[in-house]
């Protein structure tokens, strides 16, 4: 595994958290990262760490477009005033399942 | 062009084709653009850029507060828990990357605002397409959503909601889809009258299965009457009045109690079986679009459902498809709610003037171009993905597939081995299906029925598709006013083809069945019984009465009868047959029956 970054640039913060809830970065997951992202100051930057694509953590049709299915290894990447609480809230948000395994999948 | 005086004139006429016969006389609810909503690409000065992104922007805010009020319904009706169904959907119209790309596009290309969302957002749904993930893949359909709202209020088209009307309308539109029709409130309907439109519109089926008077074909109507007007719609002769007068309702009111009358035929019960006389079992199956209707099935009688128009899946969907998954679970459970009488799945009959697929161009003439089974063997991998679904859950009960639009052998045995090369890869994954299920062909094509003899030795059973074989036997377009009269259901060639594929299928040994807008008018279907064919499916709705009119008839007699009326001259020599021996034949059905133009 390729070392994390962390407090080695000044103010930014890079996490890595891998996605285990059932049906990966779906809607209604994405719109749970997106709304608590937009709540910091921070940018917020989500990457897919198998291809590198990046998606503005505060833009729900980038994250969207990430398609991070169970088992896929994030970055994520912040910057600003509270990049270090927005991180770790953001990683434990993800590592957490986004708050409820969300049961059928229907939606 | 009318002058706006003359617009708004009392008693104004118009004639269309009379679609679904009674007399209804209402107020009119009109209905914008067919519930889809349409936008003009627009090329924009300089100075309008900034009205434009102004207007844009106002839209998102309208979205978003009709969003939210959506959202505090379902939270309202279905609990908390299902509430942040949209909350991805509400994301969006706050995503500032999105509303910053749509602006840069205003502005660098000089477009409307409408032109910029539905550019944008086809690349985003085009980017989704190429998603591995299957699930993730078909959330491209909340982009969509979002859209379709996006337009509608930049459009100006307020969302009318058609669930909950508070008093009986007759409605009004340019053409009327499935898509509106499930979601009107069919209590409070009236009647139709619609621009587009022939016989076989979706205006027309529909208001024949739900047995409302309906006026198609009309052009203008949408142009001249506006939401509360009161309108009459006459479906037996095909004529409409706009704002009539008080002397005017008065005489209509009249005629339409009288046909109310005449039309108070007795309706057999789901429970009587379908036989005539002389005992001969008639099966009355069922034509289904909407997966809704299935409820329908028991109460209306059906034995199954002899037609599921597997494209309709795909209604207010494009350009995403439905995925296998999705597929599964629909015909699961049309093979569920059928039971042992089962369900036939004609695979997408899509192209030509129904859907297109993206990537595939508009047709000079899309009744001889590429569609259906055409469309399928070129887009393989859909057709792969609708059999794998119609394979697995042909496990669940008794499923047949019919091919839609076959004109050569070779083409039905490319189809059957495309379908024997799914069914060898699902069973060396171990997947269930029914290995034994029956495959036959839609014979829509007069080239496929004089090799009916053929075709019935590679099949399992034949299909006869009324609605297509009479346009391309008797090269008339029906939904064209201008030779719609030359559609002639009982034009002696028809006649004479039903016979030679009766006579085709029973020497092979096959089953043969008959589907289309025929079956449900009973005095052609008292024509098909009489030509052999014992299966019939059609509208739901139209089954007591079809059923009603089986049970009247005596078999031995009419087969007599049509066989005379196969060697008659015209559609007129044969109608004026019929008028003149039914009735002395069935006089409790139709001494009742009102007679035609």
């Amino acid at each position: 595994m390729p070392p994390i970054r962390e407090h080695l640039v000044e103010a930014m913060q890079e996490r890595r958290v891998i996605v285990s809830n059932r049906l990966g970065l779906h809607a209604r997951a994405a719109a749970r990262l997106v709304r608590r992202a937009t709540q910091f100051t921070s940018s917020v930057e989500i990457i897919r760490e198998d291809t590198s694509q990046t998606a503005d953590g505060k833009s729900i049709l980038n994250v969207l477009l990430l398609a991070a299915s169970r088992g896929t290894s994030l970055i994520i990447r912040t910057e600003g005033p509270d990049e270090e609480r927005a991180a770790s809230e953001l990683v434990d948000l993800v590592e957490q399942k986004f708050g409820e395994e969300i049961s059928d999948g229907l939606f | 062009m009318a002058s706006s005086k003359t617009t708004r004139s009392r008693d104004v006429k118009l004639l269309g084709l009379a679609a679904s016969g009674g007399v209804a006389v209402g107020r009119v609810l009109r209905l914008d653009e067919h519930g889809r909503y349409q936008f003009y690409y627009i090329g924009i000065t300089a100075g309008q850029v900034r009205n434009e992104i102004t207007r844009l922007h106002q839209a998102f805010k309208e979205a978003r507060v009709q969003m939210e009020e959506i959202q505090d319904r379902l939270a309202r009706e279905l609990g908390y828990k299902h509430s942040y169904i949209l909350d991805a959907h509400l994301l969006m119209l706050e995503d500032k990357r999105l509303m910053t790309e749509l602006e840069q596009e205003i502005r660098s290309r000089r477009i409307n605002a409408e032109w910029a969302v539905r550019d944008v957002t086809d690349r985003a749904v085009e980017a989704y397409r190429h998603v591995h993930d299957q699930y993730l893949r078909e959330r491209a359909s909340d982009i969509e959503d979002v859209t379709t709202r996006l337009l509608a209020i930049l459009s100006g088209h307020a969302k009318f909601d058609l669930s909950k009307l508070d008093e009986d309308v007759i409605v009004v539109a340019c053409d009327i889809w499935p898509s509106t029709v499930a979601e009107l409130d069919f209590n409070r309907v009236l009647g139709f009258a619609t621009d587009a439109g022939g016989m076989t519109s979706h205006a027309a089926i529909i208001a024949r299965a739900l047995r409302i008077p309906a006026v198609v074909g009309l052009h203008e109507v949408t142009r001249l009457i506006r939401t509360g007007d009161t309108i009459i719609v006459d479906g037996g002769t095909g004529e409409i009045i706009l704002r009539p007068t008080r002397p005017v309702i008065r005489q209509y009111a009249e005629k339409r109690k009288r046909d109310v009358a005449r039309l108070a035929i007795p309706i057999a019960q789901p429970s009587e079986p379908a036989e005539t006389i002389d005992g001969v079992r008639i099966r009355l199956r069922a034509n289904v679009e909407l997966s809704t209707e299935i409820e329908s099935l028991a109460l209306f009688g059906a034995e199954g459902i002899g037609l599921y128009r597997s494209e309709y899946i795909f209604l207010n969907r494009l350009p995403e498809l439905p995925g296998e998954d999705e597929q599964y679970l629909i015909y699961a459970r049309l093979a569920e709610a059928t039971g042992e009488a089962g369900a036939s799945i004609r695979v997408f009959d899509l192209g030509g003037d129904k859907l297109t697929l993206e990537g595939y161009k508009e047709e000079q003439n899309p009744a001889l171009g590429l569609r259906a089974i055409r469309l399928s063997l070129k887009a393989e991998d859909i057709f792969r993905t609708q059999l794998r679904a119609i394979l697995r859950a042909s496990s669940h009960g008794r499923l047949r597939i019919v091919l839609p639009l076959i004109s050569t052998i070779p083409e039905l045995r490319q189809a059957r081995a495309i379908i024997d090369l799914v069914k060898r890869e699902m069973a060396d994954r171990g997947i269930v299906y029914d290995a034994e299920i029956p495959i036959g062909v839609m014979i829509e094509v007069p080239a496929a029925a004089m090799m009916a003899d053929l075709f019935a030795r590679e099949v399992d059973f034949l299909s006869i598709g009324t609605n297509d074989l009479i346009q391309y036997l008797l090269a008339v377009d029906r939904a064209n006013e201008n030779v719609a009269h030359l559609y002639q259901p009982l034009h002696p060639a028809v006649l004479r083809t039903i016979s030679f594929l009766v006579r085709a299928a029973k020497s092979a040994r096959v089953p043969i069945e008959l589907c289309g807008e025929m079956a449900s008018d009973p005095i052609h279907a008292i024509v098909l019984i009489g030509l052999g064919i014992r299966t019939l499916s059609l509208a739901p709705a139209s089954i007591p009465l079809i059923k009603n009119a089986v049970r009247s008839i005596e078999l031995a007699r009419v087969r007599s009868l049509i066989k005379d009326a196969m060697k008659l001259a015209s559609a007129a020599e044969v109608e004026e047959m019929l008028a003149r021996e039914l009735p002395r034949q069935a006089p409790r059905f139709f001494a009742a029956w009102p007679s035609r133009g």
